[in-house]
């Protein structure tokens, strides 16, 4: 009996408590509608295996939002960030964003890191016709209708990087490695096409769980199938264990380099510059860049999050998208998602890394594309650079070019787009 | 005299735990306007139901799994692989068969286009139902035979259990051509019943979850109060006596495990009925010791202390992470909260239960027979009669 009234009593309680909840929240929702604030979600993993990175790009758009509102807001109004954490797990991404778009009703949302990621929430935001500024290189092959790219996609990050590789650094027997994810994996089979193209070949192409710690056995065959390069795709605190191990077993970087696309001067940090010095990593933008803009802002940046604080690619997308949906806010007049991503394509912004547009057919950015070595001290010293940002072509592995695009503002050309019967 | 009785048993009826709770979770929508919150307390049922089923196992049976994010991410999977086919987008890739997104970009360069024979029979929804349903149930009465029949016991079923989890989870992560791999399935039709679709966000979905959680307690509840029910606890309370009774009772474990299994799989339907989604996140270990901390929290024993467990800490989840003071600390303030509850409550929420009877507004009353088996294991085992 006795129990039972606790029962009783403890099903009342969690009743009332969550329906208080939502008491609340309905309150809130409406006061967001009205109030002269403008809501904006903020989403990346605050907790879990890719903390680091994320972190660092919630920061700079946390940064970016406050000089907005110093300088006197969007539309005169000034921007409210709800924040939100993904913990690292695209379950709760996809669960956050829904949050994010039917609950607290945000004009915008500045998230995502993992392909993973941005693969869960964007149906979502489809779904609810919102609006998705996602900071990341990405693997291409996509053509989001309800998203705005800001990250390098493979023409800005492969293209110029492979054939590189294969004149300077005299390498033709790749080693193609990745954590086991969408990006790694589609990433793999872009650098297998270029490789195709340019007379290239790979000798292995291997994955390993994203933030798997046990290294041993694959530097291993590494070492026993010595290629000229590693072609590197791996993500996350594996980054960690990767080069370590790499430099513990006695490789180095003269005989056999690592040649990354995720690897950029955070994840350098997270591993010891000892381990990373001599290796490469393909991006548009490195902390190293001598731009005036960029000076002033990797000061700001160290001002404020102190002096062991370094930037890099992704975190300086995260900051200056925030500025292009500033623009596009006010080019539209309206906070309405689908007006503001139209409203945006076309729009340019002098970013620390040069200046940057959003592509007017595809939603992705015009970058420059750029070659960094790691030195001793953690920074990329830039030893090949492109002369003006270039287009973005996220099917550039799939024959896509400047002049035949597959992926336009009334979306993917299904007519042109054949995977399967590229070779 | 007769009517009286009657009354007594309705007003038992009415006033019983069961009763309020399943009350309880039938109020809520009426009140909540935003869609967002009705999907996520019904998100909270789909907790609570794989509570249940971890009570069963648990709680009656002992068997504690570490590993019951295998059969909810089981039944999640076989959901998700028919809705996945049967969503727009699947539909018009321009094949005479429906196909998933993920097997186009997935398949290498110069090879035909082929829907893989593992989804095949997939493209029937209620296929996918009835799948999501028997193939959790069958694969834990597979491995309950090797571990039950090898007479594993104590923590070693736990570590298989976290083992097959673990196993499962990069099994799924690696056959990316076949599973989308990490990034699961996702871009799902809506559960579709003689033409009426289950919106997510909307009443009949949470009323769809509701009724089921509802069903899954009264039948759990049933089960309990069979002879079976009562072998598991006897088997729990000595298990080399009811041996020597004659009960075979390796057959018993197999039979709460895959009965387990096939609510940790209906758990799995209705969170992709819920959230439109299945990866191999909800298949992981994190999600398994979630489920035993539940439990462990509401109370193991008790069925609807398991439930209460899922829901209150799922809701405290929720409120932890997005309140934006705690927002780097929740996972900490969580953690902490259960250590409080195992260090005073060992018995979880459910064993306030008990301190209340010591109170002394509260009037007594005899203890119903399950009541009873609770607190004295040795007249448990006198009401096992040895077997003919």
């Amino acid at each position: 009996m006795k129990r039972r009234v606790f029962v009783q009593n403890l099903a009342v309680s969690a009743a009332l408590t969550a329906m208080a909840g939502c008491v609340r929240s309905a309150t809130s929702s409406t006061s967001g509608a009205t109030g002269s604030d403008i809501k904006v979600g903020i989403l990346f993993s605050l907790t879990g295996g890719l903390e680091i990175v994320e972190k660092s790009m919630h920061d700079a758009t946390l940064m970016a939002i406050e000089e907005i509102n110093q300088a006197g807001g969007v539309l005169g109004r000034k921007l409210t960030p709800v924040i939100e954490d993904g913990a690292s797990d695209p379950r709760i991404f996809a669960e956050k964003a829904r949050k994010l778009l039917i609950s607290d009703k945000v004009a915008t949302v500045f998230g995502c890191y993992t392909g993973a990621s941005v693969k869960a929430v964007l149906p979502v935001f489809t779904q609810q016709r919102g609006l998705l500024y996602y900071p990341t290189y990405a693997q291409g092959n996509e053509c989001p209708s309800h998203a705005i790219y800001t990250g390098a996609v493979p023409n800005q990050q492969v293209s110029n990087f492979i054939p590189w590789i294969m004149k300077n650094l005299h390498a033709k027997r790749f080693f193609l490695v990745g954590s086991n994810y969408v990006f790694p994996r589609e990433m793999a089979k872009v650098a297998k096409i270029m490789l195709k193209q340019n007379g290239g070949e790979f000798v292995a192409d291997e994955y390993l769980p994203l933030n798997h710690t046990e290294w041993g056995p694959l530097v291993s065959k590494i070492k026993q199938l010595k290629p000229d390069a590693i072609f590197s795709n791996v993500v996350g605190t594996s980054t960690v264990a990767f080069y370590r191990e790499f430099k513990n077993q006695g490789l180095k970087p003269e005989d056999i380099p690592i040649c990354s696309t995720v690897t950029s001067e955070v994840e350098t940090q997270a591993i010891g510059s000892e381990f990373v010095e001599g290796h490469y990593s393909s991006f548009p933008y490195f902390q190293s860049v001598s731009t005036p803009v960029n000076k002033d802002w990797v000061a700001k940046v160290k001002q404020k999050f102190g002096n062991n604080a370094v930037t890099h690619h992704a975190m300086e997308c995260s900051y200056w998208q925030v500025h292009i949906f500033k623009q596009a806010a006010e080019k539209a007049q309206s906070l309405e998602p689908e007006k503001m991503r139209t409203a945006s394509l076309g729009l340019e912004y002098e970013a620390p890394g040069g200046l940057v547009k959003i592509d007017p057919d595809n939603g992705n950015a015009w970058l420059t594309p750029r070659i960094g070595q790691c030195q001793a001290d953690g920074q990329y010293k830039i030893v090949d650079e492109g002369k003006a940002p270039i287009k973005p072509l996220p099917y550039v592995a799939y024959g896509e070019t400047t002049g035949n695009l597959y992926c336009t503002a009334k979306g993917l050309d299904t007519a042109k787009f054949k995977p399967q019967e590229q070779s | 005299m007769v009517s009286e009785m009657n009354l007594v048993k309705l007003k038992r009826f009415i006033l019983s735990p069961y009763t309020l709770f399943i009350v309880a979770i039938l109020i809520p929508p009426l009140f909540v306007v935003d869609p967002f919150w009705v999907n996520r307390l019904s998100l909270y049922l789909v907790f609570s139901v794989l509570a249940l089923s971890m009570s069963l196992c648990w709680g009656y049976a002992g068997i504690l799994s570490l590993g019951h994010g295998v059969f909810f991410g089981l039944g999640a999977y076989c959901m998700a692989m028919s809705l996945k086919l049967l969503s727009p987008d699947s539909l018009t890739q321009g094949t005479p068969f429906p196909l998933p997104d993920f097997i186009v970009w997935n398949t290498p360069p110069g090879e035909a286009l082929k829907l893989p024979w593992l989804w095949v029979p997939f493209q029937n929804q209620w296929f996918g139902l009835v799948a999501a349903l028997l193939v959790p149930a069958l694969f834990a009465a597979l491995v309950g035979w090797f571990v039950f029949y090898g007479s594993v016991s104590g923590v070693f079923i736990s570590i298989i259990t976290l083992s097959m989890v673990v196993i499962l989870n990069l099994v799924i992560i690696d056959q990316q051509p076949l599973t989308n791999g990490f990034n699961g399935l996702n871009n799902l039709a809506m559960f579709n019943v003689g033409g009426f679709e289950f919106d997510p966000y909307g009443l009949p979905t949470y009323y769809l979850i509701a009724i089921a959680c509802a069903l899954t307690l009264l039948g759990t509840r049933w089960l309990t109060q069979t002879k079976a029910g009562l072998i598991f606890k006897a088997i729990q309370a000595d298990e080399q006596r009811v041996k020597y009774f004659g009960y075979d009772i390796a057959a018993y474990k197999i039979f709460a495990l895959s009965v387990s299994a096939m609510i940790a799989g209906l758990a799995g339907v209705l969170f992709v009925i819920n959230s439109q989604y299945a990866s191999p996140t909800i298949m992981d270990v994190t999600l398994s010791i979630a489920i035993v901390i539940w439990v462990a929290v509401g109370g193991r024993d008790s069925l609807i202390g398991a439930a209460v467990g899922a829901i209150a800490i799922n809701a405290i989840q929720n409120v932890l992470s997005e309140s934006e003071s705690l927002i780097n600390v929740w996972r900490l303030l969580l953690g902490i909260l259960f250590l409080l509850v195992v260090m005073f409550l060992p018995k979880g929420l459910a064993s306030l239960g008990s301190l209340l009877q010591r109170s002394p507004s509260v009037t007594t009353d005899t203890a119903t027979p399950v009541e009873a088996v609770d607190s004295q294991p040795l007249k448990l085992l006198s009401q096992v009669e040895p077997r003919k």
